[in-house]
């Protein structure tokens, strides 16, 4: 499972693998695009809007984070969702990308905030994986 | 470590400890108010783990605290209170959490429910159609620049200068419905665009408007002065600061989480981080913080002017909706206390906690003063909510806090795969609880399978002493997004 769905009692905790740390951050982004939208991301292809943004953090673990939140509030300012990223740069502290996105009419949930609990960027048998929290 | 009961020392009724010793950060003990069944219950999830965590925060006094209603949350857990020391003890955006100053008012009108039976239906829908909710729906009002930095400056006080609001609600709002450290300066242009078309919106979740009746009175004299009475008709609002808050809370802990290497402070969640109140990155965000509070003041006063267009366009306009009370659950306060036996002042952060103050706090309304502050406690939508009234004794257990809700039980996920939200709707319209919702997903989310029982809840802050029961209310009507 790429992304996967855990128990928590009143928010979302979402665990993220990828072969590589570009798959496990775009996994990111669409599994919180599928939390503002199910479905959404599987089904879109094409996008309406892109838009750079550039993202630099103490440590992978805050990156993951700390990009799913700019993506977070670029989903609410431009009322649209993005799946698709590509990145022109990627380190351990840094990115540098173009995400790509489809307006939408509505949200289906409502996510407060990317949050850093529980948030660890590591390797485990050969994969990327980390949780991801989002207030709810 | 995994927390047992065999960690856990019952110092009075209702009220458990866990000892500094448990954890070598520790520097306080960690204290949960709650009956033993409700302790029970909240050792289910990872609560008790949190606020262990939390009593590791620097300049932490007294004890971390959670209230019967607890539930796991990010770092903080939701229900929980920490005081810490004034001015160079730590202040934590977690501690706050991301949706400042979320909060619930109440609003009174002269109706009894025999009255109304017949119309609750096509007032739900009228409460509908004047309040958007959901997510991505924008308010009727789009702030300026320049209105956007009055609102974070003046709180509700703009929605009554700009005729969104009533001048006599202002009284009977914590704080006035207004913080004066808020500094719009120091809230991000990307939170202030995120707030701009959000006045006037419940957004999703948790959040509701809801229409009640007094079902019962437990205290007279409490009531009265509180001008609450059997079978009247009442309105519950409860949200926030939307995400302008979120916003500023997401640019802060981000800010904070490099600050706090300056100030040799390591924490054990991430979502802990925080720096030194009287540090610029301290005092940065507390004046953010504030300005996010007074946008949610600012924000329920809308919604309350639009509860009002509802009742008018049903009822005719001469059936007045007064404001019982405003309060916030999600905040920090300078506040003075009793630490160690001598009166200090300390930064109170409450997540999910409610301030409770007893008779004689001289911001509370004259005609409140000596009864105590209300404290209003939303259930879920299909059981019941109460008023309280904060004692003394608060001051003494709890830094003058009480609890906020019911608390969550199961998660949502859990909720979804239990409830079948057209038949939940159903039932309780048979119950003469009419919901209108953005979707059958949200109503299976906040069914009242999800949460702990209120009563419970409530039970345990009354027989502690830190709150009085003063009414229950039973919902007729519930808007949610």
């Amino acid at each position: 499972m790429w992304i996967e769905y855990l128990p928590h009692t009143a928010d979302i905790r979402m665990k993220i693998r990828g072969k590589t740390l570009e798959t496990l951050f775009r996994n990111g982004i669409i599994g919180m695009g599928h939390i503002l939208k199910e479905g959404f991301c599987e089904k879109r292809m094409s996008s309406d809007l892109s838009l750079k943004i550039h993202v630099e953090s103490s440590d992978t673990t805050c990156l993951l984070v700390d990009f799913l939140s700019e993506v977070l509030s670029a989903s609410y300012t431009e009322k649209s969702i993005f799946c698709k990223v590509d990145f022109l740069t990627l380190d351990s502290s840094e990115i540098l990308a173009e995400i790509h996105g489809m307006r939408v009419e509505v949200f289906e949930e409502e996510i407060k905030a990317v949050t850093y609990h529980e948030a660890d960027v590591h390797k485990c048998e050969g994969l990327w994986e980390s949780v991801v929290v989002f207030d709810i | 470590m995994k927390i047992t009961k065999a960690h856990i020392n019952k110092l009075e009724d209702y009220l458990w400890e866990i000892p500094k010793s448990f954890k070598p950060q520790m520097r306080v003990p960690a204290r949960v108010l709650a009956s033993e069944p409700l302790l029970d219950a909240i050792m289910e999830d990872r609560s008790l783990a949190q606020l262990v965590n939390v009593a590791s925060l620097p300049g932490i006094v007294g004890a971390s605290l959670v209230m019967p209603d607890v539930h796991e949350g990010y770092g903080f857990p939701i229900g929980g209170v920490a005081a810490t020391s004034y001015p160079e003890g730590a202040i934590s955006p977690g501690g706050i959490g991301y949706d400042i100053n979320c909060g619930v008012r109440l609003m009174v009108s002269d109706q009894k429910i025999h009255t109304i039976r017949d119309n609750l239906e096509e007032l739900a829908k009228e409460l509908y159609a004047q309040i958007p909710s959901g997510m991505g729906k924008g308010g009727q009002i789009r702030l300026s620049s320049k209105d956007m930095d009055t609102v974070l400056s003046k709180g509700a006080q703009w929605a009554v200068a700009n005729g969104y609001g009533a001048e006599e609600d202002l009284a009977f709002m914590e704080s006035k419905g207004r913080l004066p450290n808020a500094d719009p300066s120091m809230v991000s242009d990307m939170a202030k665009k995120r707030g701009s078309n959000q006045l006037g919106t419940i957004g999703s979740g948790n959040h509701f408007v809801e229409v009640d009746y007094v079902e019962e009175i437990y205290d007279d004299d409490i009531a009265e002065a509180f001008g609450l009475y059997e079978g009247q008709v009442v309105v519950l609002i409860h949200t926030g600061s939307r995400g302008l808050g979120h916003q500023v809370a997401t640019d802060y802990i981000r800010k904070m989480m490099s600050a706090m290497a300056n100030y040799n402070i390591e924490v054990p969640d991430r979502e802990l981080c925080c720096v030194p109140f009287n540090s610029s990155e301290g005092q940065d965000y507390f004046k953010a913080m504030c300005a996010a509070a007074n946008f949610a003041w600012c924000n329920r006063e809308v919604i309350s002017w639009e509860v009002r267009t509802a009742w008018q366009n049903i009822f005719g306009p001469d059936i007045p909706l007064k404001l019982m009370y405003d309060v916030a659950h999600n905040i920090a306060k300078i506040e003075t206390h009793k630490v160690n036996g001598q009166e200090a002042e300390v930064i109170v952060h409450r997540k999910g906690a409610t301030r409770a103050f007893g008779p004689g706090f001289e911001e509370l309304p004259l005609i409140y003063k000596d009864h105590g502050q209300p404290v209003i406690i939303p259930g879920s939508m299909g059981t019941c909510s109460y008023v309280l009234a904060g004692t003394a004794k608060s001051r003494e257990l709890t830094f003058g806090s009480c609890c906020h809700g019911a608390g969550r039980r199961l998660s949502r996920t859990a909720a979804k795969k239990q409830v079948n939200a057209p038949v939940l709707k159903e039932r309780l319209k048979d119950e003469g609880i009419f919901i209108e919702a953005g979707s059958f997903k949200g109503i299976a989310e906040e069914a009242p399978i999800a949460y702990k029982d209120v009563n419970m809840v409530v039970d345990t802050v009354r027989e502690s002493g830190i709150a009085k029961r003063v009414a229950k209310l039973r919902p007729v009507a519930v808007v949610k997004g």
